[in-house]
């Protein structure tokens, strides 16, 4: 090719808004989240400045000191890695375990029975998934917490005069449970999306052929859905696998250490050699992952042929158990869902905790100017002003994270599906994604690590609210450039085509054109990074200084202190925000939190 | 033998009522087709038969054995009412060989591992798809994919088979390879066939009895080429055949000859071949099939302009102004003509249906002359 052709070759590439932005997003991913990742691994290999005394070394410079410690050196490894390694596997498995039994019971319940009360059930079954993951948490805590380690005990105890057991109360047991909870509806909305697409003439041609209901489900449904099933089971491992809230609340009174309480220990006191390692372990396991996810969904027999009409379902007639069932899991979703709110409001309006008779009620939390003998003179936080703060700060960074990586998300989005096949294209949608690989807490602690110090033009960003915006906005780039893809992929592009030829410019068929068609899809984009942005503890609580501390850090550190009525007034809060903001926009433009789930 | 029949079936989904009140014989060995346009019933009326559906009212006897009755409270399961079912997707399973796919009904049958293992080969023999025994559904053509169904569904040897629109979504020519192999089939396995269809020339040559439908009611039930010929109302008119056929509105003006008036002062005299009741100033439609409409040269009944002429080598379809209205013609053999012309028209070569204007339906059969 001769340099000529070559330029104008190039010309007419760098001509396309779509190869500007891939490009750009190339760069800027790439150094946001590639290079972060050789960051963490010299980390691991370097002498930090809280180290420099037992290491011997000057800060600084090379050493394997952490890597022997923490895989070679008996009891200590024992107690910093493995115990808590061993521990991660056993609740993510279990809690996934937990989620897809409930999330596919609930699924197969609401797409194919004819139980009752659908609606109600769809729409309050995913509350435990808006919520924050440590509101189960605290709820149990609040019911279930005994007197030997809890100090005061729970409603449960003082109502029935039980004293809870140590393993029912804090450990691997409520873990499982909650998080099981937790991740539930997540199961429920992949596994119902299988379940709902799924040709149903697949179903009735089995029983045309004599085959039983067993049989149908045995041979037929369950080998189809099987791919769906096990991709659910990898990505709520993966979610679960780096929760760092719920260990840390109803793990640490009883010790129970898993790798991401592990890490924030360690990062956050004398040996973030440690931590950092931690980290970069969970991301291979988190990418190792998503390559059998990938290789799975992949396979020979795939299952790209299974979108049907299934309009003409016929669903399972439960006969007598209809009516139980459904005031079954209507009780059951009330107090999952419904209950641990209450339980905040009057955790929140009592003084002596444990005492829950009426003379003992207050609202000194909420609008007290605070008391010498409660709380270090701690103002009710309604008047409070560090919670304001947090409020503020909280909403903030939500705001501004959700309009960042939506917007760059829709940009992805068109620039990777109007150049589907390149490679360009294919190594900025790996680059978008990768970070939903990352645990959060992990996330947090590379970012934590590249932009401790000043490197190049950019300043040292610890301590500063940008640094918290840009960690968000990466970390939910992922769902928005999911929906920006998928929204774009159900657009023909002969829609914009046919702009372009009428003359009109591409800022013009971006805002005419492509997002108002696919405006519902975009608008998810939008929503997933501000509530998951808002109810966020693990990123963000490496990051955060006091001033720009957020809603969430400061709850986390109430709880620290046992403070437990500030705790549950500012969770109230949350979730109050979250799930308003949710139905609101619901509302307004009928856009939600479980699509966008549903495309991830 | 396998004669279905359907007594006072209505579907209801809500209020929306799919099926109203349809009665129908489908006798032993037939080829039925239900034709009609999409949302006229057909598919629900296919799914009541064969099980898959519950009809809101009425009764369903197969082979004199009642599957389903609303009164008597029957409802025989798909599974053991002994049918087969072709679906519009084909619905393969997609973790299935081809040849488990075609054996899995002879397992729930419970036969030996030999004895499917030589049914499975038959099937796939008398479909010519033996070669492929071993792919996935996935890994076939669309064509392929279709006989693999058509083999599952056959493995059993039901005495009915029931089809959903097999053939739409296959190319043209395969299409046509299709409706040959389909006819074979119903030869072969002398069982009795019910086919879904909207295309009016599968129907036309593929079935035995055409069922048309419009709307949740059945319009006319008859052999093919009766409803080709005596269309019972102006839909079944206008819905068989290809061209459509022409459809003129006009009044009668005289009784004795029945003297016909065309937009654009056009008159022609009906000669009924039956006794038929009308009256002066009666509004009625001529239906004329576009072959019955020569252009001669000789004493013409009436004068048109070429508006278009479609020259497709074994046929030209021409398109006609004649007085107020517009008309098409078949003509056969390798003809065009220049557009503008003045042409003259006879329509003496067949009969033509007189339809009531405000029912639709058919008044009688008669043949046209000048007035």
């Amino acid at each position: 090719m001769s340099a000529k052709s070559q330029f104008n070759t190039f010309r007419s590439f760098i001509k396309k808004p779509h190869n500007i932005i891939l490009i750009v997003l190339f760069v800027v991913l790439g150094y946001l989240t590639l290079v972060p990742l050789l960051t963490i691994m010299v980390d691991t290999l370097t002498v930090h400045s809280s180290e420099a005394r037992f290491v011997k070394q000057d800060i600084g410079t090379f050493t394997l000191y952490h890597w022997k410690k923490m895989f070679a050196s008996g009891v200590t490894s024992q107690k910093t890695f493995y115990e808590p390694f061993v521990n991660t596997m056993v609740v993510a498995s279990l809690s996934c375990f937990m989620a897809i039994l409930i999330g596919g019971f609930f699924a197969w319940a609401v797409t194919r029975t004819n139980i009752k009360a659908k609606g109600f059930l769809s729409t309050v079954f995913v509350f435990p998934y808006i919520m924050p993951a440590w509101t189960l948490a605290m709820a149990w805590l609040n019911f279930f917490r005994n007197s030997r380690i809890g100090g005061a005990p729970g409603l449960f105890t003082v109502l029935t005069g039980i004293e809870t057991a140590n393993w029912f109360a804090y450990g691997l047991f409520p873990i499982v449970i909650v998080q099981g909870l937790h991740y539930a509806p997540f199961a429920y909305i992949l596994i119902g999306g299988i379940l709902r697409n799924m040709d149903a003439n697949l179903e009735e041609a089995a029983m045309l052929l004599h085959a039983s209901r067993w049989q149908i489900t045995r041979k037929i449904t369950l080998p189809i859905v099987r791919p769906a099933l096990l991709s659910t089971f990898l990505l709520v491992f993966s979610s679960t696998m780096s929760a760092f809230a719920v260990p840390a609340f109803l793990g640490s009174p009883v010790r129970y250490q898993v790798l991401t309480t592990q890490m924030f220990r360690t990062l956050n006191g004398m040996n973030p050699g440690y931590g950092y390692i931690m980290a970069l372990i969970m991301i291979i396991i988190g990418v190792g992952i998503l390559m059998l996810n990938q290789w799975i969904t992949g396979r020979r027999k795939s299952y790209t042929t299974i979108t049907g009409k299934s309009s003409n379902i016929s669903l399972f007639n439960l006969r007598k158990a209809r009516t139980p069932l459904t005031v079954l899991l209507i009780v059951f979703l009330l107090m999952v869902a419904i209950l641990p709110l209450f339980s905040f409001a009057l955790e929140s309006f009592i003084m002596a905790p444990g005492n829950y008779s009426f003379s003992n009620f207050t609202t000194e939390f909420w609008i007290g100017e605070g008391r010498a003998d409660i709380a270090n003179s701690e103002p009710g936080i309604l008047r409070n002003p560090s919670i304001w703060l947090g409020l503020t700060n909280s909403l903030k960074l939500s705001v501004i994270v959700s309009l960042i990586a939506g917007t760059v998300g829709i940009l992805a989005g068109y620039s990777i599906a109007k150049r589907r096949g390149s490679k360009l294209s294919t190594w900025v949608n790996n680059l978008t994604f990768f970070p939903y690989l990352m645990p959060s807490m992990a996330f947090g602690a590379i970012f934590l690590s590249i932009f401790a110090v000043r490197r190049g033009f950019i300043p040292a960003l610890y301590g500063s609210f940008w640094l918290l915006v840009i960690v968000g906005a990466v970390k939910y780039l992922p769902f928005a450039s999911r929906s920006g893809i998928n929204a774009m992929l159900q657009l023909s592009g002969e829609i914009e085509e046919a702009g372009t030829i009428m003359g009109i410019g591409w800022f013009k068929r971006m805002t005419r054109i492509i997002i108002p068609i696919q405006k519902t899809t975009f608008i998810s984009g939008y929503l997933l990074p501000f509530i998951s942005c808002m109810r966020e503890l693990s990123l963000f609580i490496l990051l955060v200084s006091p001033s720009t501390r957020i809603l969430t850090t400061l709850l986390f550190q109430y709880n620290e202190k046992g403070w437990n009525q500030y705790a549950n007034a500012i969770n109230l809060m949350i979730v109050l925000i979250v799930v308003g903001f949710n139905l609101l926009v619901n509302k307004l433009t009928g856009a939600s939190i479980d699509k966008g789930i549903g495309n991830t | 033998m396998p004669k279905i029949e359907l007594k006072h079936v209505t579907k209801r989904f809500g209020k929306f009522v799919a099926v109203d009140d349809l009665n129908m014989v489908i006798e032993d060995r037939s080829f039925v087709t239900l034709l009609g346009p999409s949302g006229c019933g057909k598919t629900t009326t296919l799914r009541m038969i064969a099980g898959l559906e519950t009809p809101t009212e009425g009764e369903i006897t197969i082979n004199d054995r009642i599957v389903f009755s609303s009164e008597k409270g029957i409802d025989i399961s798909a599974d053991k009412r002994d049918v087969g079912f072709l679906f519009q997707n084909y619905a393969l399973w997609p973790h299935m060989t081809v040849y488990k796919n075609i054996a899995f009904g002879l397992e729930n049958l419970k036969w030996s591992k030999e004895d499917i293992k030589q049914r499975v080969e038959e099937l796939l023999a008398m479909l010519k798809i033996s070669e492929f025994s071993a792919r996935y559904p996935s890994e076939l053509s669309g064509g392929q994919q279709q006989r693999v169904a058509i083999a599952r569904t056959l493995a059993t040897g039901p005495k009915a088979l029931f089809m959903d629109e097999p053939l739409s979504n296959l190319d043209a020519k395969l299409r046509m390879e299709m409706r040959t192999e389909l006819k074979r089939l119903h030869r072969e396995t002398d069982s009795t066939f019910v086919y879904v269809t909207h295309d009016q020339l599968e129907a036309m040559t593929l079935s035995s009895r055409v069922c048309l439908m419009k709307n949740g009611y059945m319009q006319q039930y008859a052999p093919p080429l009766e409803v080709y010929r005596k269309p019972a109302n102006t839909f079944t008119a206008d819905f068989v055949g290809s061209p459509n056929i022409n459809l003129i509105k006009g009044e009668v003006t005289k009784l004795n000859p029945i003297t016909l008036a065309l937009p654009g002062s056009i008159n022609l005299v009906f000669k009924p071949l039956e006794t038929i009741g009308l009256s002066v100033g009666q509004k009625i439609i001529l239906g004329l099939r576009p072959e019955h409409v020569a252009i001669t040269e000789g004493p013409s009944m009436a004068e048109a302009t070429v508006l278009s002429s479609l020259p497709s080598g074994m046929e030209t379809i021409v398109q006609l102004r004649m007085g107020e209205s517009y008309l098409h013609s078949v003509v056969f053999g390798d003809l065009d003509f220049d557009l503008e012309k003045q042409v003259g028209l006879s329509f003496a070569s067949g009969k033509s249906n007189l339809f009531d204007e405000q029912s639709t339906v058919n008044l009688g059969q008669g043949l046209l002359s000048r007035a």
